[in-house]
Parts: structure tokens; C-alpha cells; sequence
């Protein structure tokens, strides 16, 4: 188990936004706190049009909370910069620029010298089997692949936080099932700090080491479920997990909560 | 793109405009570092504006010239729809005419409408059958294009349920076809209006007795750049006027095409 | 689709009423100008006249220059114009979206202005710059300039957020979104609006020629006008589509050069 007590690598703290004019506007997050803890990864669960990515959004640092603080390390995080990097749902992969190109943006930005620039998108390439699909345009690649490239020029930044924003919803069953298992992996061999948004209960319970349940809009926290960590079933493949009784346990638990909310609204 | 609140973006446009003609009266006082001879001071443009409205400028009131260039508009650009309209409606419909026709109309359509000015003023003179003329073929492209795209947009499955229904090709053209296909049509028209506005402005230089145009030449003739701007300015505003008209008109005869433009 | 069982004809049914229609139009010009002769030539010269003529404008000077010193004096015209509304139109377009008190600022006098048409901006231009290059430039630039900017500005407000969230995550500042995310994919619409400023310009330089000049295709046109040779009207139209749409048939080629990751 990590230590409670521990200084958060991340943590959104009191957060409330409005958009518009506080008070008339729209009231998206409501005084939502959420830590991660280094190494670890948590996955907000909550029904559609939560508030959930607008969470996403401000601890990314591409919109400033109304109220609130985002710390990395118990110091202001700033704006968005090299220490977070984001994988969006909608892949958000520079169009112009070729699958190389992509994973590369980031490091050229941040004046990573030339060579480890090269190095790393290798690595990343290799990592993400998207090696014949370097010169590639992202238009000619598939959902899939698409968002290994948003993956892979995430990870070549080597951020200390990944947020990860329903980086599966726009995908296929079957290629979101292999991406899961894939990130499954990754984190478990490089022990990444993620926060993951989704809305899928099974993701959640599958990738994280904690969900944290946000209610209907205006977004406040549920409630926090730890889920057990390094744990055998984890590490195989997301139907096996899925007949664990732990998983199905867990997943009973949440379902329950998410189910109470969209009931509610 | 960005959020922003717009109320102060307003604010600003509007202190810009302000900003804008003071800048404009200031280089163009007396003594200014703008001569009046290349750009008139906003004083002088309105005072010339007051004296041409009721004192006759070569030949009539500044009324006078924007009625002879407007009916001239309203000619060309109504001709244009009478022609165009019923071709491209039947090019739409039967593919025949259209394998006829549109060669012919791809030939043409690179040639400016200007460039007709000079065979119109040999086969017609100099006078308004010359000028309607021009005008006609400015505004008979998007007439022609967009009756066309217009009938040939609307849904095959619309035309299969209408005949199962028992309608005639007849009723189907009018009934179902023509009332999907208004908003293209209708907007056919405002280009077309708007390139009717245009090259008229174009033929008036070239071959006119009166209108906005032929005011805008002389002045430049007779060194009146007061005149001219004035001229410029109600050219402007007139051509912003037909095409609010149009918008009314589509809001008017088509509405429910205006939340699909929003998108 | 099922295949059409039918032995496929030399010529598509569309390619083939086409011809009929062309060969009718031409026939029927033939017959009324030299067989019958119902047309003179001072109303519509035969096509072995126009051919003649054309012929003709090649070698020997008419109205100060032969034919090709015309399609040359309209094209520089023309690229000046042109190339001033490109490189001061589209960063201007571009600045116009991704700075909003920009646009606040200059959009009451861009928009005053945009709807005076191209012609009217003729006699201002002899009287500022009289009857020189820079007077039909300034015309083809007044043309050509709002095409460039209204498009840059509608590409760079349509590139999805998203793009430009990303390049800030991965650290790029603004100058850097914009030359490698923003720019690139508003191309396709700042390429639109070239391709209508080229053609717009084109269009404004025949006019202006027309009016105000001593070279130029549109000049051409107007002395043929003046010495009653029609013949000389028609080879003036047919270079000025002729150029007109092989100059459109350049951009499109460079267009598709420019932009490799577009999908065909």
C-alpha cells in the first residue's frame, strides 16, 4: 500500500468551475478535491456530462479553475507544460504532421536535444508497434492506431503525470479491449502516475488502483473505492479479470453508484 | 475558438469606428498631411452628400443616379432568374438537357462578365439594353448553378415516396422538389445579386449615361474626390442593402434553412 | 452496381449529346456567318475570321503591342496585385482569428470597405495613381485581398480546440501552434480563398483594363470595341478564359502539392 500520508504527485483541490458568471452561468465542477499518489493510477467514474473531462481540463492546466488549486508536489502546477502530458478522447493528433512527427512535437517544444529526440520516438514507435507507420499521415491510419500515436507522443515526453480523458471512448469493442490491456501493461512495467477519465465501469475497475465515483452535474465527488493493487488477475487479459470475484465485486459496487446518478437526473 | 466575452469586443468595434474617423479627419484637415485632392475629409463627404441629394450632379440628384443604377440591377439580376431558373431546374431534371447545355455554359463561364462590355456596346450601343445585358450574364451563373444544385440535392428516396403516393411529376416538382430546394435556390439569388451589383458598378464606367458608377468616373475625371467618395460610399452601402434584402427574403420564404446555416 | 452488360460505346452518352450541342453551336456559326451569310462581320465575324485574326494578333502589334506583349502586361498587372493581397491578405486573415481585439479594432473598416465592389475603386485608383501599372494592380489587389483574408480567418476559427489544447500540453508556444498546427490545417481553406482571390483578380483586371490603360488583354477588348473589330473582341475573350482557367489549373496543382496529408 502507498502512504496516505504522502505528499500527492497530483492533486486537484477544491476545485469548482463555472462557465460563464459565477453563480449564473453553468455550474460544471462543484468543490471536487482528487490526489494521486505517485506510481499510482485512478480512474473518475461518473455518468455523461458529469463534469468529469472539465475535471480533466483544469488539471491539465488548459483551463483555470474558478476556485481551487492544482499542485504537483504540493506546489502550484502552473500551465500546462512537459510534467503532465494528455491523451484526449478525440486523439487530437496534428493533422499535417506525419506519425513520427507527432511523438516528436512535444520533446522539439521542450528543446530535448536532437539525438534523444530520435531515441525516444524510436523507443515509442517500437513500444506501440506503430514502427511501419512512422512516415504515416494520421488520416491514414485507423481510430486504433490513431490513438497509440496520441499515446506514444504522450509517453515520449516522459511526463511524471499522465491524464488520460476517455482515451477509448471513440474506439471499436475490439480494439478498445487490446488498447486496455496494452495500458494495463505499460503501467504496470513502468509504474506511471495516471489519472484516467471514463464513463466505462469495467475500464475503470480493470486499469486502476482507485475509482473515484463523481455525482450528476454539477460533478462532486461520490465516493473513493480502493481496488486491490498488484494483484494476479490485473495482469492478464480484461476477460479473465472480468471473472475474478474481486472484479465482479468491485464492479457491482460502482455500477451501483453510477447507476444511482443517472437514475437521478 | 477561443472564449471570450463578446459584450467587450463590441465595446472596442464600436470605439474603433469612432477612432477610425477621427484618425480620417485628422490626416485630411487643412493643412493636414492628406490633401483633399487624394482623400476628402469626412466633413466635406457628408456636406457633398447633402448638396448632391437635392442639386442635380450631371444630369440628375444623387436619387436620380442610384434609381437608374438600381433598376438596372433589378433588370439583369430578374432576367437572369427567368432564364436560369427554368434551365436549371429542367438540367437538374432531365440529364439530356443537361449534357446539351452544360458544355456550352463551361465555355462560357471563364470569360469575366465584363469582358462581354465591349461586344454588348458593339451590338447594342451604349445604353441600358447594353447594361442589363452584362448584368443578365453576371447574375445568370449562380441562378443557373444553384437551381441546378437545388433540384439535383433533393433526396431520391422524397421523389420515390411521392410517386408511390400517386403524384404526378408535375405535382412532385412543385410540391417536393421545389420547396426542399428553396433555401440553395434563394441563396443563388443573393450571389447573384451580389455579382449583378458588381459588374453593373463595372458597366456604368464603361458605358453609361447615368448612374452610381458614371458619377464615379467623372468625378475622377474632374478631380471631384469628395464626389467620388461619396459615390464609393453609397455603392457600398447599396450593395450592403440588396443583401440584407436577401437575407430578410430568405427568412421570409424559407426559414427553417436558417438553423441548418448556423450548423 | 451491376455492371452494364452493354459493349461500352467510343463515347459516354454525356460526352456524346455534348458534342452534338458544340457541334450544332458551331455549325449554326458557320452557316450564319460564312454560308449564309445572314450575320456581317461587323455583328459576328465567321470563325475562320476569328482564327485569322488571332493569326494575325500574333505577329503584328494592334493596339500597341501583339498579342503576346498584351497577355503579358495582364499578367504582371495582374501578379503584382495578386501577390500583394496573398502575403498581406492571409496573415492578416490568420492574425484576425487568433486575436480577437485585432479583428474588434479593424473589422468596422474591413467590412465598410469590403462592400464597395472592385470597380468602384477604378476611378479612385487613376486619381491617386493615374493610368499606370499600380493603378490596375491596386484594383486587382482591392479584389483579391478580402477572398484571402475572409478564408484565412475561417480556417484558422475552424481548426478544432482540441489540436490547439494539445499543442499547448506538449509546450508549444504560440507562435509555434500556430506555424505547426494552426497554419497547416487551415491550409486547405487559406487555399480556397487563393484560389478565389486569383480568380477575382483576374476578373477586376479585365475590368480595370477596360477602363483605364495603354496595354492589356482587356484594353485589347476595348480598342477592338473602338475600331469596330469584333474579330478582335472574340480573340481578346477567348485568351482571357483561356488564361483564366489555366491559371486555376496551376493553384489546383500546387494545391495538391502543398498538402500531402490530405486524402484524396
Amino acid at each position: 500500500m502507498l502512504e496516505p500520508s504522502a505528499t500527492p504527485k497530483l492533486e486537484l483541490r477544491n476545485i469548482t468551475k463555472w462557465y460563464g458568471p459565477e453563480g449564473t452561468g453553468v455550474l460544471a465542477v462543484d468543490d471536487c478535491s482528487v490526489s494521486v499518489q505517485k506510481g499510482e493510477f485512478v480512474c473518475v467514474v461518473g455518468p455523461s456530462g458529469c463534469g468529469k473531462s472539465t475535471l480533466m481540463t483544469v488539471g491539465a492546466g488548459l483551463e483555470e479553475a474558478t476556485h481551487g488549486e492544482i499542485l504537483i508536489d504540493g506546489k502550484p502546477a502552473g500551465k500546462p507544460g512537459p510534467r503532465r502530458s494528455v491523451v484526449f478522447q478525440k486523439f487530437a493528433l496534428f493533422p499535417s504532421e506525419t506519425v513520427a512527427q507527432n511523438i516528436k512535437f512535444g520533446l522539439q517544444m521542450t528543446n530535448v536535444p536532437r539525438d534523444e529526440q530520435e531515441r525516444r520516438v524510436q523507443q515509442q514507435l517500437e513500444i506501440m508497434g506503430l514502427t511501419q507507420f512512422r512516415d504515416s499521415y494520421p488520416s491514414q491510419l485507423s481510430g486504433g492506431m490513431q490513438q497509440r500515436v496520441a499515446i506514444a507522443r504522450a509517453l515520449a515526453m516522459q511526463p511524471e503525470i499522465l491524464l488520460m480523458d476517455e482515451p477509448f471512448g471513440a474506439l471499436d469493442a475490439q480494439t478498445r479491449t487490446i488498447l486496455q490491456e496494452e495500458v494495463q501493461r505499460l503501467s504496470h512495467q513502468m509504474h506511471y502516475t495516471v489519472l484516467f477519465i471514463t464513463h466505462s465501469v469495467e475500464e475503470a475497475v480493470y486499469l486502476s488502483d482507485r475509482v473515484i465515483v463523481m455525482s450528476r452535474r454539477p460533478g462532486r465527488i461520490k465516493k473513493e473505492i480502493q481496488l486491490p493493487r498488484d494483484v494476479a488477475w490485473k495482469r492478464g487479459d480484461i476477460e479473465q479479470a472480468a471473472e475474478h470475484p474481486e472484479f465482479i465485486e468491485a464492479r457491482r459496487e460502482i455500477w451501483a453508484l453510477v447507476r444511482e446518478e443517472i437514475m437521478a437526473a | 475558438m477561443r472564449r471570450i466575452a463578446n459584450g467587450n469586443l463590441v465595446l472596442v468595434s464600436a470605439a474603433a469606428c469612432v477612432v477610425w474617423i477621427a484618425v480620417w479627419a485628422w490626416i485630411t484637415r487643412s493643412g493636414g498631411p492628406v490633401s483633399s485632392l487624394f482623400l476628402p475629409s469626412p466633413g466635406d463627404v457628408v456636406e457633398r452628400f447633402g448638396r448632391m441629394w437635392v442639386k442635380p450632379y450631371i444630369g440628375s440628384t444623387l436619387l436620380g443616379h442610384v434609381f437608374s443604377s438600381l433598376s438596372i440591377v433589378l433588370a439583369g439580376w430578374a432576367l437572369g432568374g427567368i432564364v436560369g431558373v427554368p434551365l436549371g431546374v429542367a438540367m437538374a431534371w432531365w440529364p439530356r438537357v443537361k449534357w446539351l447545355v452544360f458544355p456550352i455554359f463551361q465555355l462560357i463561364r471563364p470569360v469575366p462578365p465584363l469582358a462581354w462590355i465591349p461586344l454588348t456596346l458593339v451590338w447594342m450601343g451604349i445604353g441600358e439594353p447594353a447594361r442589363i445585358f452584362v448584368v443578365f450574364i453576371a447574375a445568370l451563373v449562380p441562378w443557373l448553378m444553384n437551381s441546378m444544385q437545388a433540384v439535383g440535392s433533393v433526396d431520391p428516396l422524397l421523389i420515390d415516396a411521392g410517386r408511390t403516393l400517386g403524384a404526378s411529376d408535375g405535382k412532385i416538382l412543385t410540391r417536393i422538389v421545389c420547396r426542399t430546394a428553396l433555401p440553395t435556390l434563394i441563396a443563388g439569388a443573393r450571389i447573384a445579386l451580389g455579382n449583378a451589383w458588381t459588374t453593373l458598378v463595372a458597366a456604368e464606367l464603361l458605358a453609361a449615361t447615368a448612374g452610381l458608377g458614371y458619377v464615379a468616373l467623372n468625378a475622377s475625371r474632374m478631380l471631384d474626390t469628395d464626389v467620388l467618395v461619396v459615390a464609393m460610399l453609397l455603392i457600398g452601402l447599396l450593395g450592403v442593402l440588396l443583401s440584407l434584402l436577401m437575407k430578410l427574403a430568405t427568412h421570409v420564404l424559407a426559414p427553417w434553412s436558417l438553423s441548418q446555416q448556423k450548423g | 452496381m451491376a455492371v452494364n452488360a452493354s459493349p461500352s460505346p467510343i463515347l459516354s452518352r454525356p460526352l456524346a449529346y455534348g458534342a452534338t450541342s458544340l457541334g450544332i453551336l458551331a455549325l449554326a456559326w458557320v452557316l450564319a456567318t460564312s454560308v449564309l451569310g445572314w450575320v456581317g462581320p461587323e455583328v459576328l465575324p465567321s470563325p475562320l475570321a476569328v482564327i485569322a485574326r488571332f493569326a494575325n494578333l500574333i505577329v503584328e502589334p494592334f493596339a500597341g503591342a501583339a498579342l503576346f506583349g498584351h497577355v503579358l502586361a495582364s499578367l504582371e498587372r495582374w501578379s503584382y496585385g495578386v501577390f500583394f493581397a496573398i502575403v498581406l491578405g492571409v496573415p492578416f486573415g490568420i492574425f484576425f482569428a487568433w486575436v480577437p481585439w485585432f479583428r474588434a479594432v479593424v473589422n468596422p473598416v474591413f467590412e465598410t470597405l469590403r462592400y464597395i465592389p472592385p470597380f468602384a475603386w477604378v476611378p479612385i485608383a487613376i486619381l491617386w495613381f493615374g493610368a499606370s501599372t499600380a493603378t490596375q494592380a491596386m484594383v486587382v489587389f482591392i479584389a483579391a485581398f478580402p477572398a484571402c483574408v475572409i478564408n484565412a480567418q475561417l480556417g484558422v476559427q475552424h481548426v478544432d480546440n482540441i489540436l490547439v489544447q494539445a499543442a499547448r500540453v506538449f509546450g508549444a508556444d504560440q507562435l509555434n501552434t500556430l506555424r505547426r498546427v494552426v497554419v497547416p490545417v487551415a491550409t486547405p481553406s487559406i487555399f480556397t480563398g487563393i484560389r478565389i482571390a486569383i480568380s477575382n483578380g483576374w476578373m477586376a483586371l479585365v475590368g480595370a483594363e477596360l477602363v483605364v490603360g495603354k496595354t492589356g488583354l482587356g484594353f485589347l477588348i476595348a480598342q477592338g470595341q473602338q475600331n469596330d473589330s469584333v474579330s478582335t473582341i472574340f480573340v481578346g475573350i477567348i485568351a482571357i478564359g483561356v488564361l483564366g482557367v489555366l491559371i486555376d489549373l496551376c493553384v489546383q496543382r500546387l494545391e495538391r502539392r502543398l498538402m500531402p496529408w490530405q486524402l484524396p
